[in-house]
């Protein structure tokens, strides 16, 4: 920090950060698809020219994570020196930086004027959304496809300039041209733009106040200050390797679960983790892109050693060693689909968490439903396509010193609900009649998981598709310390003709007016032995009709 | 004589003005029952009440009801399938890395919410009719067993069609005499069911304790014989009379902050300046507000503990910058400035009370802005040794000398008021160079000269008796309720002639109100259409001017939306989209006629001594004035301390201040 007083740190660094965050909100707020307006799956933040994260708008964990390694494929293929005013780099390729195919990240370069009037970019506003519909095989979501091509349209790392390729250009109309919903998809596009010339606009404004001198070495120092605090944090924990495992229920095609295997080594003031030993690539959408596996595995780090108030940056990341095996579940070879990737990416989460467990059991807790389950309903009328696509959580796992979470979404997202009434203006094909927590559906425990929900939708035309994926329809949430474990997921189809079907936890099927879907999302599992449970959570649980059976005479008739 | 009242945390203030007779009180409050620190300020201040014709009052007794969970035992009634409302919320959490995450908690349990068998569309068309026989035979036994006091209902589409909320409050208010019902589409008629839920459960919740308390208030009122109107303030900024306000307890939440930009605003536009960011710095946090043209902005929605609560508020933002705001280094070691405060106990090291930790007073000592022996116009004595001594550990930590930890420090909370600040004007698409600044509270005027040069403002008024601007406001506002009607159209010439017809008919239904508040007159209206792009999620207000109403037609509106919408979000001017109208908006004000005037207190005028204030990285030697010395029209150059009663104003070099005529303080760039 030599020409960078303290003062001028706090106050640049702090204006960065809400920078960041108006960003995020600007994006949220003026976009047009239920996936991004309602569920807020976009995330916004700024870089520096390296391609380091500085800022972010905290939004959905999984994509923040490896903003920077996104963008970075990109330098390499554009370098820093050959950008102009009015470019814009483009990503969404799963194996190279990229995550899954709906997730579009958008880079726009910084200028300012620099010295001797040459102008010099001094970082990236950076935004990313999940778009509802990037073609490929089915309307928002193909959970058949057995490769990317299937997924969507694929933007390898590239570069276009705004005015000539956008607003009518040949790349606007390209995308237009092999998407379903497209005014939503444009719109949503310009709404990252939009956000990106926000964060651009406030670097400026900042570089002219402070001098860009000021300004590119407060953002270094806030990785080296994220950096610090990790490594705090790591010299404070006990050191040692511990192991953690936990598994996805199958691929969709066959009963075999899928296994994820962490080694977690904690050393002086590093943290290395290795997937060694975990299942190969699968023929189905489950497999994880590397950056996906990163994200992951950063977030569970982050969340089990330091305090929320540190910011998620690249130095963040630096104490942090993760190797992940070639062609493994979570570093699939192309040209693996990957759309479901948050499945296995959790796995990644719960695997890490177990591990962290051993270490340090009062900062971690037990395993949640941890699921994000991708619930699309889609119809073809006489307008074209209508698609909705929502991400349902669960319940979170409970922790030494409280209760998980009911009814919220998982760790490594933050997908806000549509409003049913909403959903009743904007959809004519089906309607939300229920939206309940489950009683029950958490694992007992000294603290108690999180509620699990259903969610239960009439259809009211013929001709609608269902696709839908999910876990842990086999594999329960296992509890920490002695806790019970939470309930598994199901989706069920209530025909109108009065059969009931089961659907698999990935399954696409046809529907016709007056059947119900119910979608199940469990509950977390609990911590410690619910014999240590206070009677007063108990009885409330009683109370609320939370909790239908009173665990405690059957622990007495256990004792004699 | 009016007279207003305003009961903070802290302190209970008390402003009287009759003529051009200023009277200002304060007392230290009594949080378990505000209203025996009212009365305390009313005897102290030694006013014969029988002589008060209008007596304004603003309170936190609705704001913690809820913080405090302290309201009445409440029922609340979904339709069927949707009962854990409430509990379901919007699905995310708040802080996304922190694995202990709890929601917001309703003041209402699980076992305390129950359904009504109906359905309606979103046109407000029945689906499935309500079954009146399932309420009268299972819904409503449960409400009697129950014991509650208050019911909230909110069924799905009500916004567009109260019919089964008014049947099923109906069969509930015949069998539970005694028992309130408040309805959503009466709190809140908008579309999305858990803000819409939680607003009308929030009314429901803190309604009796309001009513309670109001009618103990009269009662105390009477029995000291006045005789005057007494009026409440609000959230949105305006007035009610209490016996109104009775029925509309929501928008008594956060009344305080309120009251302090009305008076601000309208002390400023005697000087003429009706373009201003106002900020008002207490003893733990900032509120900042941006008034266009006299009229501070509204914000549609806001929250309380997390909640939100769905009625048009002033549109402030609030930091945790103030005179206890501490002063810290973290374990990243970075040097920061609350959100911690030192509060009134045991309060800033300067206090002598105890306290060790550095705050924002004790920065001022050391730099010496703020006089030990003149704090609070010389009523209160501080330790500037103490303060001193807190600022050690900052300095050696950093190599600064203490003045320089003191500055830093200062600095770092003046940083905090400038974000807030960017969030109500640049984030808005609005410039802060266009508006004038008027600090107040407390330490507000302390601060502006350097929070104006952060963002480029060249102008600040400095409103007199800075400390009391609040109570002030009581007396100052205006009579003002809202009506919100969500009706979503496309926007063409037809949909804008609805518009304009609905508002004639929202116009029609808030004169009634008035009418029935007997405050007769002529009112004023604001008229806002909420619009958006077909397909985006959220709105952007819209004001129509008085003049256009007559002549609505879709091009024009959606221009006015294009404009709005570019300013925000930095895209859409194009109008490639078709637009929708969501919501209506019309604000009814009954003005109060001429504005009391807020002039100084007279004190004993001292003659100006000389002072050392550290100022950027050195000691300055400059005058101190006392306010009740300065004469109008009398320029004072920078750097100079003015001290007042309630509050001192620090003129740094390339500033000048002059007393206009209407006693505030102008501060100029030069």
């Amino acid at each position: 920090m030599s020409q960078l007083g303290p003062i001028d740190y706090a106050v640049i660094s702090q204006a960065l950060i809400a920078s960041a965050r108006e960003m995020g909100v600007k994006l949220i707020r003026s976009a047009y698809s239920t996936i991004l307006r309602e569920a807020r799956d976009g995330s916004a933040g700024l870089m520096d020219r390296f391609g380091n994260t500085v800022a972010q708008a905290e939004l959905i964990p999984m994509q923040l994570g490896p903003i920077g390694e996104t963008l970075r494929a990109c330098l390499r293929r554009h370098p820093v020196e050959t950008l102009k005013e009015g470019d814009f780099l483009i990503n969404n390729d799963p194996f190279e930086g990229g995550q899954h195919i709906p997730d579009v990240f958008i880079f726009t370069p910084i200028f300012v004027a620099g010295r001797a009037g040459k102008s010099q970019l001094v970082g990236f506003g950076a935004s990313v959304a999940h778009h509802l519909d990037l073609g490929g095989g089915a309307p928002g979501l193909n959970i058949h496809a057995s490769d990317v091509y299937q997924e969507g349209i694929r933007f390898p790392p590239s570069k276009y300039d705004f005015q000539r390729d956008w607003n009518g250009g040949s790349f606007e109309r390209l995308v237009t041209a092999n998407v379903r919903v497209p005014d939503l998809t444009i719109g949503d596009f310009n709404a990252q733009f939009a956000a990106n010339a926000i964060g651009v606009l406030r670097v400026k404004q900042l570089c002219d106040r402070y001098g860009a001198d000021k300004v590119e070495a407060a953002m270094k120092e806030m990785q080296d200050y994220s950096e610090r605090r990790v490594r705090a944090a790591i010299a404070q924990a006990p050191k040692g390797i511990f192991y953690g495992e936990d598994a996805v229920d199958d691929d969709g095609l066959t009963d075999e679960p899928l296994v994820v295997k962490a080694k977690v080594t904690i050393s002086d003031d590093s943290v290395e983790i290795d997937f060694e030993g975990t299942c190969g690539q699968v023929k189905r959408n489950l497999n994880c892109p590397y950056s996906s596996t990163l994200s992951a595995a950063l977030s569970c780090v982050k969340s089990v050693l330091t305090s929320p108030d540190i910011p998620y940056n690249e130095g963040m990341a630096r104490p942090i060693v993760i190797k992940v095996p070639y062609g493994s579940l979570l570093n699939p070879r192309p040209p693996a689909p990957v759309r479901a990737r948050m499945i296995p990416a959790y796995r990644v989460f719960n695997a890490v968490m177990k591990a962290m467990a051993q270490a340090l059991p009062d900062r971690v807790i037990a395993t949640g439903f941890d699921c994000t389950t991708a619930f699309c309903l889609s119809n073809l009328g006489e307008k074209g396509y209508s698609v909705y696509l929502e991400i349902f959580g669960g319940g979170y796992g409970a922790s030494r010193g409280a209760d998980g979470c009911d009814a919220v979404d998982s760790p490594l997202s933050n997908c806000s609900n549509a409003p049913v009434e909403s959903l009743d203006i904007d959809y004519d094909f089906f309607r939300i009649v229920g939206y309940e927590l489950a009683p029950d559906s958490f694992g007992l425990g000294a603290r108690r998981g999180g509620a699990g929900f259903s969610r239960r939708c009439e259809i009211l035309k013929n001709d609608v598709q269902l696709a839908v994926y999910s876990d842990r329809f086999r594999l329960a949430p296992e509890g920490l310390l002695g806790g019970e474990p939470g309930q598994r997921g199901y989706c069920r189809v209530h025909r109108a003709n009065g059969t009931v079907e089961e659907l698999k936890s990935k399954a696409a099927i046809d529907l016709a007016k007056g059947d119900i879907v119910e979608m199940f999302v469990g509950g977390g599992a609990g911590f410690g032995r619910v014999e240590e449970r206070p009677d007063a959570m108990i009885d409330r649980d009683l109370a609320d009709g939370l909790l239908t059976r009173d665990p405690r005479p059957a622990r007495k008739l256990a004792a004699e | 004589m009016r007279v207003g009242v305003e009961v903070g945390g802290t302190f209970t203030d008390l402003v009287a003005v009759e003529g051009g007779k200023v009277v200002v009180t304060k007392v230290p409050s009594t949080p378990k029952s505000p209203d025996v620190g009212a009365f305390a300020a009313l005897t102290a201040s030694g006013i014969d009440l029988a002589r008060i014709s209008d007596l304004g009052h603003g309170s936190t007794v609705a704001t913690n009801a809820v913080l405090e969970r302290k309201g009445a035992a409440v029922a609340f009634i979904a339709t069927q399938g949707f009962r854990d409302l409430l509990f379901m919320q919007r699905h995310d959490r708040r802080n996304i890395y922190d694995l202990f995450y709890a929601k917001p908690a309703p003041p209402v349990r699980r076992k305390d919410c129950f359904e009504a068998t109906e359905r309606l569309r979103a046109d407000g068309s029945v689906e499935m009719p309500l079954d009146e026989a399932k309420a009268r035979t299972e819904l409503i036994p449960v409400l009697k067993s129950g014991g509650y006091r208050a019911v909230a209902i909110c069924l799905l589409n009500a916004y567009a069609n109260p019919a089964h909320e008014k049947r099923l409050a109906a069969l509930i208010a015949e069998a539970l005499p005694g028992v309130l019902v408040t309805c959503s589409h009466q709190v809140a008629r908008e579309f999305r069911e858990f803000e819409r839920a939680s607003t009308t459960l929030l009314s429901a919740y803190v309604q009796p304790v309001i009513d309670g308390y109001l009618h103990r208030f009269e009662s105390k009122l009477a029995d000291a014989g006045f005789t005057g109107r007494f009026t409440v303030m609000q959230s949105n900024g305006g007035r009610l009379p209490a016996e109104a306000m009775r029925q509309s307890a929501i928008t008594a939440l956060y009344s305080g902050p309120a009251a302090g930009v009305v008076g601000a605003t309208r002390q400023a536009a005697r000087s003429g300046y009706r373009d201003l960011i106002t900020f008002d710095m207490g003893g733990t946090s900032t509120d900042v507000c941006l008034v266009q043209d006299g009229r501070p902005s509204l914000a549609s929605e806001s929250e309380i503990d997390g909640l939100p609560i769905r009625t048009p508020v002033l549109d402030i933002v609030s930091v945790g910058a103030g005179g206890g705001s501490i002063a810290w280094v973290d374990d990243g070691g970075m040097l920061r400035v609350g959100p911690q405060s030192a509060g009134a106990d045991p309060g800033p090291a300067c206090y002598g009370k105890g306290g060790t930790e550095p705050a924002t007073t004790d920065a001022h000592i050391v730099i010496g802005t703020i006089r030990p022996g003149a704090f609070l116009g010389g009523r209160m004595t501080l330790d500037g040794d103490a303060a001193r001594r807190a600022f050690e550990p900052i300095a050696a930590r950093f190599g600064l000398g203490i003045e320089q930890a003191a500055s830093s420090a200062l600095q770092l909370a003046d940083a905090n008021i400038v974000r807030a600040i960017q969030l109500v004007s640049t984030e808005r698409g609005r410039d802060p160079r266009d508006y004038a600044l008027v600090p107040f509270g407390g330490a507000g005027p302390l601060h502006a000269a350097r929070i104006a040069e952060e963002l480029g403002i060249s102008t600040i008024v400095v409103p007199p008796n800075a400390g009391v601007i609040s109570a002030y406001g009581l007396v100052a506002s205006d009579y003002t309720k809202f009506d919100a009607v969500t009706r979503k159209m496309k926007l063409d010439d037809a949909a804008a002639a609805e518009a304009g017809k609905t508002f004639a008919e929202m116009r029609a239904r808030l004169a009634a109100q008035f009418a029935d508040m007997k405050l007769p007159g002529d009112l004023d209206y604001t008229h806002t259409l909420e619009m958006r792009f077909v397909g985006q999620a959220f709105e952007v207000g819209v004001e129509v001017p008085a003049d256009r109403l007559g002549s609505l037609d879709g091009a024009y509106l959606a221009g006015l939306f294009a404009d709005a919408h570019h300013r925000t979000f930095m895209h859409g001017a194009t109008l490639d989209r078709a637009v929708e109208i969501v919501t209506l908006r019309v604000g009814a004000t009954l003005p109060i006629g001429t504005i009391p005037q807020l002039d100084r207190e007279k004190l004993a005028a001292r003659a100006p001594e000389q002072a050392k204030i550290f100022h950027g990285e050195a000691w300055l030697d400059c005058a101190r004035h006392t306010a009740e010395a300065l004469a109008s029209g009398q320029k004072i150059v920078g750097p100079a301390v003015i001290e007042g009663y309630t509050a001192t104003t620090w003129v740094p070099p390339g500033w000048t201040a002059e007393l206009d005529p209407a006693d505030n303080l102008i501060l100029r760039r030069s």
